[in-house]
C-alpha cells in the first residue's frame, strides 16, 4: 500500500472533530470518576506500524497494564490503552475497589469509557456509527504486545494519541486510536465531504 | 398499505417478545437504581426465579454478591455514553451467580458470564443487561493458559540447553552452500574471533590453508549424499596459534524435513595430537636404540658365519701354497663360502625388515614369528647355556602388523637373555606357550632370571625407566606396551614371583 499522507487541512478537520469528542469524553469520564480530569490535545499521525510498534515498546517499561478494545462500523479500528502502575493503584484508591480482578474489570471500564466516548462522538460527526456489540476489550501482558496479530496485521495506522489526567488523584493515561487501512481511505473521503460542504 | 402496516407492527413485536424469550441469553431490564422491570426466560429458568416474585426489587437484595457501586457506576456510565458498558468473564467472572449442573468437566463452579449494559430508555433511566454464557470460552481459555505455561516451562529449559550448548559445545552451523550461518560462544573463544567477524564468510575459504582440494571434495561429497562425515584439521586462532580439531559434520532438517544446511561439531584435540606426536618420536627413538642392541646381536651372528670363512681361505691358501688343491675341494669351499656370505646377507635384511615399520596388515603364523624373533637370539641363548623350550602349534595364525610384533617379542626376549647376565643361575631356561582362544592368542613367555622386585615391577613400563648396567635405554618395555595396545590393540601384562618372570601378550586374532 502507497503511504498517505494526511494534507494540512485534512488535519486541521480531524484535529478539529476530535477536540469536540475529546471535549465530550472528558466530560463524561469526570462524571463516572466524579473527579476533575483533563485530556492532553490531541496528537494526529500517520505511521507505518513499525513506528507503533517502537512507541509501544518504549511504553511498556513504564506501563503496568495494557488493554485494547476494538470498534466497528465504516469507522473501525481498535484502541489501545497504557497506564503505569502507580496510577492504577490511584484509580483503585479513588473507586475503593476491593480487589485485584475489581482494579482490572475498573481499568477496563476506563479503557471502554474513552474508547466509546472518543469514537462515538468523533462518528457522530462524521455521519455513521460505531458498534460496541460485542465486547472485545481484553487484557494483554506487557511482554507480548509484540505478538499482538491484530496490530500486526495493519500497514499503517492514524494514531491519535492523547494523555489522560486526574491531577488531584495522580492518576495518568495514554490512549491510542488506531484506524485500520480501509478505515484511513473512508476517513480522507469524509473528510474531504466536511472540507467541500465548508467551502 | 395502512392495513398491512399495522398487521406487520404486531408481527414484529410477537417476533421480538418470541426472539427475546426463547434466545440463548440472559436479559434483565434495571433503572439505575437496580429495580427490576424485566427478567427473561433464560434468565427465570436458569437462576430459578418468577419473574413476577423479583419485578420491583433491587437486583442486588435478590443476588448479594452484586457490587452495589460498580454496577450503578457502570449503568449510569452507559446512560451518559449512550453506548454500551460491560463486564467481562475474564476479569469479573459472573454478576448473576448461576450454578453449572452439567457433567461435563469445568473449572468453574459457577457460569461465566460477559454482561453488556445497554442503553434501554434513557427518560426512565433504563438499561438491559445482557448476559451471555462464557464458560466453554473460560474453560478453553484456562486450557490455554495451562499449555501457555507448560510451554513457556519447556521454553525455557530450552533456551538454558541452547545456553550451555552454546558456552559449552565448539558448534559451527553452515548452510548448504557451506557459509557460516551460527557459531557457539565456546568456539568464538577458542579461536579468538568475534561472531560478526565470521558470520556469512565462507567455510572453506576461511580454513583454505587447512582443507586441501581432496578433503574439501571429501566434504561436499558426504554433504551433498546426507551423510555425516568425521575428519581431522588444523586451525588457526586469530592469534595465529595452530590447533587441531575433530570434526563431525552433519546434515541439518527443520521440522518439516526441509534441508537447512549442516552442523559442524568440534573437538579440540591438540593435546592428543601432541602426545602422539611425542608417542611416534620415542618410538623412533627406541627404534634407533634397539638398533644399536641389533648392532651387537648381528655382531654375535657373524662371528661364527665369518670365522667359518676365514678357515675356508685359510685352509684354501694352505692347500694352493702346498700344491694340494684340486679342483673339486675348491669348490667344495667356494660353496661353503657362497651360503655363509648369503646367511650374512640375509641376516643383514632381517635386521632392515624388522626396523621398517609395517604399514599393511598380514597373515602369518606365529611359529614363524618367533623363528625370526629368536634366530637373531640364537648365538647368545648358546653362549649362555640358556634353554629355549618353545611350544607353538604350527597351524596358529595372526592378521597383525609382524614386524612390529617381532620387535616386541625380540625385546621381551633379550630383557630375558641380558637378565641372566646379571642373575646367572643354574637350569636356566626361556619357554614359550602360544594358545589359541576363540577371537584371540595369548603368548605366555617365562624365564627363572631371578624375577623383578614389586617396586620395579610397577614401573618397568614407564618410558626411560631401566635396570640395567648398561645400554639401557628405558624404551624396550615402554615401547612394547605402546606398540601391542595402540598398534597391536592387544594387551601386555608381567607378573613376577619365586625369581620367575612371566609375560603375558594377548592378541586379537585379526585387526
Amino acid at each position: 500500500m502507497n503511504s498517505i499522507i494526511l494534507t494540512e487541512d485534512e488535519k486541521d478537520v480531524l484535529q478539529e472533530l476530535m477536540n469536540v469528542a475529546y471535549g465530550n469524553a472528558t466530560a463524561v469520564i469526570a462524571e463516572m470518576l466524579d473527579a476533575f480530569a483533563s485530556l492532553s490535545i490531541p496528537n494526529i499521525k500517520v505511521m507505518q506500524v513499525s513506528e507503533l510498534m517502537e512507541r509501544f515498546n518504549q511504553l511498556k517499561d513504564s506501563s503496568y497494564f495494557f488493554s485494547t478494545q476494538a470498534f466497528m462500523g465504516e469507522f473501525n479500528g481498535e484502541s489501545a490503552f497504557f497506564i503505569d502502575e502507580e496510577s492504577a493503584n490511584n484509580l483503585a484508591k479513588h473507586l475503593e475497589l476491593e480487589s485485584i480482578e475489581d482494579l482490572d474489570d475498573a481499568i477496563l471500564e476506563l479503557t471502554n469509557v474513552l474508547t466509546s466516548s472518543l469514537t462515538t462522538r468523533l462518528a457522530q460527526e462524521m455521519d455513521t456509527e460505531v458498534s460496541f456489540a460485542l465486547p472485545s476489550i481484553s487484557k494483554v501482558p506487557l511482554n507480548e504486545i509484540a505478538n499482538v496479530d491484530t496490530f500486526l496485521q495493519y500497514s499503517q495506522v492514524i494514531v491519535i494519541d492523547t494523555d489522560l489526567n486526574f491531577e488531584d488523584q495522580m492518576i495518568h493515561g495514554k490512549i491510542f486510536i488506531l484506524t485500520k487501512d480501509e478505515s484511513i481511505q473512508w476517513l480522507r473521503e469524509r473528510i474531504h465531504t466536511i472540507l467541500e460542504a465548508l467551502i | 398499505m395502512a392495513q398491512r402496516t399495522n398487521t406487520y407492527d404486531i408481527r414484529s413485536i410477537d417476533i421480538d417478545k418470541k426472539i427475546i424469550s426463547s434466545i440463548d441469553n440472559g436479559i434483565i431490564i434495571l433503572d439505575d437504581e437496580l429495580h427490576i422491570y424485566y427478567l427473561n426466560k433464560w434468565l427465570a429458568i436458569h437462576t430459578g426465579l418468577k419473574e413476577d416474585s423479583v419485578l420491583g426489587k433491587k437486583l442486588d437484595a435478590v443476588f448479594h454478591n452484586i457490587k452495589t457501586k460498580t454496577l450503578t457506576r457502570k449503568i449510569k456510565t452507559a446512560l451518559r455514553m449512550k453506548t454500551p458498558t460491560f463486564y467481562t468473564a475474564n476479569t469479573s467472572k459472573y454478576l448473576i451467580p448461576i450454578k453449572i449442573n452439567q457433567l461435563k468437566i469445568s473449572n468453574y463452579e459457577y457460569m461465566q458470564q460477559d454482561v453488556s449494559i445497554i442503553p434501554f430508555d434513557e427518560e426512565k433511566r433504563l438499561v438491559a443487561l445482557i448476559i451471555t454464557d462464557q464458560t466453554n470460552m473460560a474453560n478453553t481459555n484456562a486450557l490455554l493458559e495451562a499449555n501457555i505455561k507448560k510451554v513457556n516451562e519447556l521454553n525455557a529449559e530450552l533456551i538454558r540447553d541452547r545456553k550451555t550448548i552454546d558456552n559449552k559445545v565448539l558448534l559451527i552451523k553452515l548452510d548448504s552452500e557451506f557459509m557460516i550461518r551460527d557459531i557457539s560462544q565456546a568456539q568464538l573463544r577458542l579461536l579468538g574471533y568475534a561472531k560478526s567477524e565470521l558470520l556469512d564468510h565462507n567455510y572453506f575459504l576461511f580454513e583454505r590453508l587447512h582443507i586441501n582440494k581432496t578433503l574439501k571434495e571429501q566434504i561436499c561429497q558426504h554433504a551433498k549424499e546426507n551423510k555425516v562425515f568425521n575428519f581431522e584439521q588444523k586451525t588457526l586462532t586469530k592469534d595465529g596459534k595452530e590447533l587441531w580439531m575433530s570434526n563431525t559434520l552433519v546434515p541439518e532438517y527443520d521440522s518439516y524435513g526441509k534441508e537447512l544446511g549442516y552442523i559442524l561439531f568440534r573437538n579440540d584435540i591438540t593435546d592428543a595430537k601432541e602426545l602422539q606426536k611425542h608417542q611416534e618420536k620415542l618410538l623412533s627413538n627406541s627404534r634407533s636404540s634397539a638398533m644399536g642392541e641389533m648392532v651387537s646381536m648381528i655382531a654375535h651372528q657373524w662371528r661364527q658365519p665369518l670365522s667359518l670363512i676365514n678357515t675356508l681361505v685359510a685352509t684354501l691358501k694352505i692347500k694352493h701354497e702346498l700344491d694340494l688343491l684340486d679342483t673339486q675341494t675348491m669348490y667344495k669351499s667356494l660353496n661353503k663360502m657362497e651360503q655363509t656370505v648369503n646367511y650374512l646377507s640375509e641376516t643383514i635384511d632381517d635386521f632392515r625388515n624388522f626396523f621398517k615399520p609395517n604399514k599393511v596388515i598380514t597373515e602369518v603364523k606365529l611359529a614363524m614369528i618367533f623363528e625370526k624373533s629368536t634366530a637373531l637370539l640364537d648365538d647368545e641363548i648358546k653362549q649362555q647355556s640358556i634353554t629355549y623350550i618353545q611350544t607353538i602349534d604350527e597351524e596358529i595364525k595372526i592378521s597383525t602388523y609382524q614386524n612390529e610384533l617381532i620387535q616386541s617379542i625380540i625385546t621381551i626376549l633379550k630383557n630375558s637373555v641380558d637378565a641372566f647376565k646379571e642373575n646367572p643361575t643354574q637350569k636356566q631356561y626361556i619357554t614359550t606357550t602360544v594358545k589359541q582362544e576363540r577371537t584371540h592368542l595369548s603368548i605366555f613367555i617365562e624365564d627363572n632370571a631371578g624375577g623383578i622386585k614389586p617396586e620395579i615391577l610397577q614401573r618397568i613400563f614407564e618410558p626411560y625407566f631401566s635396570t640395567k648396567s648398561k645400554n639401557g635405554t628405558g624404551l624396550g618395555l615402554y615401547m612394547c606396551k605402546t606398540i601391542i595396545e595402540d598398534h597391536l590393540k592387544g594387551k601386555i601384562t608381567v607378573t613376577s614371583q619365586d625369581g620367575t618372570t612371566q609375560t603375558l601378550i594377548e592378541l586379537p586374532l585379526s585387526l
